[in-house]
């Protein structure tokens, strides 16, 4: 299926990019052009004697594209059909617009306003070539999270400060509180969460936000470390050292939506269609939940640990619910 | 010459040219092209023609006046239209672009485009709190997304859930990205109903047909797409109603706002939803692990009952 462009592709792309740039801005400078399209120097040289050889068929002085170089500045002539960007492809305008509706759902976003009125735009670039606006072709769907938090979470980030919470994690059935030294707000899997530094456990943790009881801004500070990089949460998950594993057999049906939703280490074909697959556990509790969802569509549970609390948690639900409702 | 080189001279020309220009014509006119005996020249063409429609570049094949294929690039379609973003607006968008994980590269050259005109440094990069995993590097998403814009039914083969094949028509109307994941909402032409498609169960690029439609102005994609997975099955919808335990009943009132909450005499809090898939609301309950109880119906406490029975040892 699709690969995407290539190394050709991303080059010409560029050259498509920075020649509207230059000739929209005459006089620009090549430090300009490598700082604002994060190529080095060199290459953008390599870039602008490449496209002097290139130009309109009869390829003479008055057909070929003029650059000029005044000092470091560059004027670029005879390319007025390159004056114009080319439009977003669909990639282009889908990332763009899904990142947009995402933060837009935001509470106290300082930019909402600014924001919809791009998307808005944006929606009719989409569409270009067609009457109408497409910007309803796309949505966004995230779970409403309590806004209360979320704009405690980012007050917290802009002052660098730590934040009290009381917090339902899914490996105890009641609420813990503790500090958090907050480093971003990401979204994954339709739903935001916090990560950050855990002074409970001492480690980096993920928290979901609709899973938060009560916050509160401290007078501690907080120490994002500097290379951040909100890219390893991807997918909701992060990966501890030395965390325990569980491995268990999963049927063919669970096993075709499985790894879309939860962070799969390895997995390999058993007999008929199985998959054995082993996780990071975050804890007992945790993995026992999940072997309690896929219920019949699960074999094989390593650690027995996991299989006795899973008989305990079990053991307790069924009880809640056989016969008519008896409220405890 | 470089193949590069005789790129930009094919984007130049065909842009340029007031008139379509066949593939003879090419052959002679433009340079990067001369030394090629006429069946390399075909293959060099096809080639180049596929990296530039690759790039989004708007090559269209007309017939010329002696109804031989002849070769032009609109520039109604390919310039960026002139969309008036204003600089809070460009900002703003910036605000999105550096959000995007996983995509981060294509929302940022599609903000480059965006940004041309401006003088403002569109690439300065602040400190940024919040990241959404929007799953936008799915690389069906852009062909989906091609289609719908241009209203072209495409024909996918389509993975269902209990893993059979099929091959489906299709007039894409919407795409949703709910849960982590994309979907595709469309008329399935053979079905003659509107269908959800998880764009990550389509097995094969998808190819565009023939032909031309219209999403109907009544068209309703809430009806289609759920919110909450419970509320997405082919299952009727019916109420159920969940009681929170009192430690729990923070929950509810703090995330299910949209629905009748109860408060209970022992603190506890019930909740009515609708649901219109059991097994996902199973699914959900087991989450708080406890502190919650489906009160009603009874098929769903049986359902749940049913589903642990692997662990309690019930007949199965």
């Amino acid at each position: 299926m699709s690969a995407g462009p290539g190394r050709l592709g991303r080059r010409l792309s560029r050259i498509l990019l920075l020649l509207p740039y230059a000739i929209q801005h005459p006089g620009t400078t090549v430090a300009e052009l490598s700082r604002r399209f994060g190529v080095p120097k060199t290459e953008l040289i390599n870039d602008l004697n490449l496209v002097f050889l290139c130009g309109l068929p009869g390829y003479g002085p008055g057909d070929l594209i003029d650059v000029d170089f005044q000092d470091d500045r560059i004027f670029i002539h005879m390319a007025d059909y390159f004056s114009a960007p080319l439009r977003l492809t669909p990639a282009e305008g889908l990332a763009l617009y899904a990142g947009g509706e995402a933060i837009a759902a935001l509470p106290d976003m300082e930019q909402a306003e600014s924001l919809k009125r791009a998307l808005q735009k944006l929606g009719r670039a989409l569409g270009a070539g067609r009457d109408g606006d497409d910007s309803a072709a796309i949505k966004v769907r995230f779970e409403e999270s309590p806004p209360a938090h979320m704009v405690v979470l980012q007050q917290a980030l802009a002052a660098r400060k730590q934040v009290e919470i009381e917090y339902l994690s899914s490996t105890r059935s009641e609420t813990t509180t503790r500090n958090i030294e907050p480093w971003g707000l990401i979204a994954a899997l339709g739903r935001w969460y916090v990560v950050g530094l855990d002074h409970l456990s001492g480690e980096e943790r993920m928290f979901r936000v609709d899973r938060i009881k009560s916050s509160t801004v401290t007078d501690e500070s907080a120490a994002p470390p500097d290379d951040f990089d909100a890219e390893r949460y991807k997918g909701a998950f992060v990966g501890r050292e030395g965390q325990p594993v569980v491995a268990m057999d999963i049927s063919p049906d669970a096993a075709r939506w499985f790894e879309d939703y939860y962070p799969v280490a390895s997995s390999a074909a058993v007999a008929d269609g199985w998959r054995r697959v082993e996780l990071q556990s975050s804890g007992d509790r945790w993995a026992a939940t999940l072997v309690l969802r896929l219920g019949s569509q699960v074999r094989n549970v390593v650690p027995d640990s996991v299989t006795k609390t899973a008989h305990s948690m079990a053991a307790n639900l069924a009880e809640r619910h056989e016969g008519t409702a008896g409220r405890k | 010459m470089r193949r590069i080189e005789r790129l930009i001279n094919l984007i130049a020309a065909l842009l340029d040219s007031r008139r379509p220009m066949t593939a003879a014509e090419i052959r002679e006119r433009i340079a990067g092209y001369q030394n090629d005996n006429f069946e390399a020249f075909r293959r060099s063409f096809e080639r180049d023609k596929a990296e530039l429609r690759e790039m989004g570049i708007p090559i269209e094949v007309v017939k010329d006046a002696d109804d031989v294929d002849a070769y032009t690039i609109p520039p109604g379609k390919y310039y960026m239209p002139d969309l008036d973003l204003q600089p809070d607006e460009l900002a703003a968008l910036k605000l999105a672009a550096d959000a995007v994980l996983g995509a981060g590269d294509q929302a940022s050259s599609g903000l480059r485009k965006l940004s041309v005109e401006s003088e403002a440094d569109g690439m300065a990069t602040p400190r940024v709190v919040w990241s959404a995993d929007v799953a936008a590097e799915q690389p069906l998403l852009g062909p989906l997304l091609a289609a719908l814009l241009d209203r072209e039914p495409v024909r996918f083969e389509y993975e269902t859930g209990d893993g059979r094949r099929s091959s489906r028509r299709v007039e894409p109307y919407s795409l949703v990205h709910r849960r982590g994941h994309w979907y595709l909402v469309g008329r399935d032409a053979d079905r003659a109903a509107i269908r959800s498609f998880k764009v990550s169960r389509v097995v094969s690029d998808p190819e565009k047909e023939e032909g031309s439609y219209e999403i109907p102005a009544d068209f309703d994609l809430d009806r289609h797409t759920g919110v909450e997975p419970w509320e997405v099955g082919e299952g009727e919808q019916v109420v159920a109603r969940i009681h929170f335990d009192p430690s729990l009943a923070w929950w509810p009132q703090q995330n299910m706002t949209g629905l009748r909450l109860s408060q209970m005499d022992d603190g506890g809090v019930e909740v009515d939803m609708p649901v219109s898939n059991l097994d996902a609301l199973v699914s959900w309950a087991i989450g708080f692990s406890d502190g919650i109880e489906i009160v009603s119906p009874p098929e769903a406490r049986d359902r749940l009952v049913r589903h642990l029975a692997p662990f309690t040892g019930g007949g199965a």
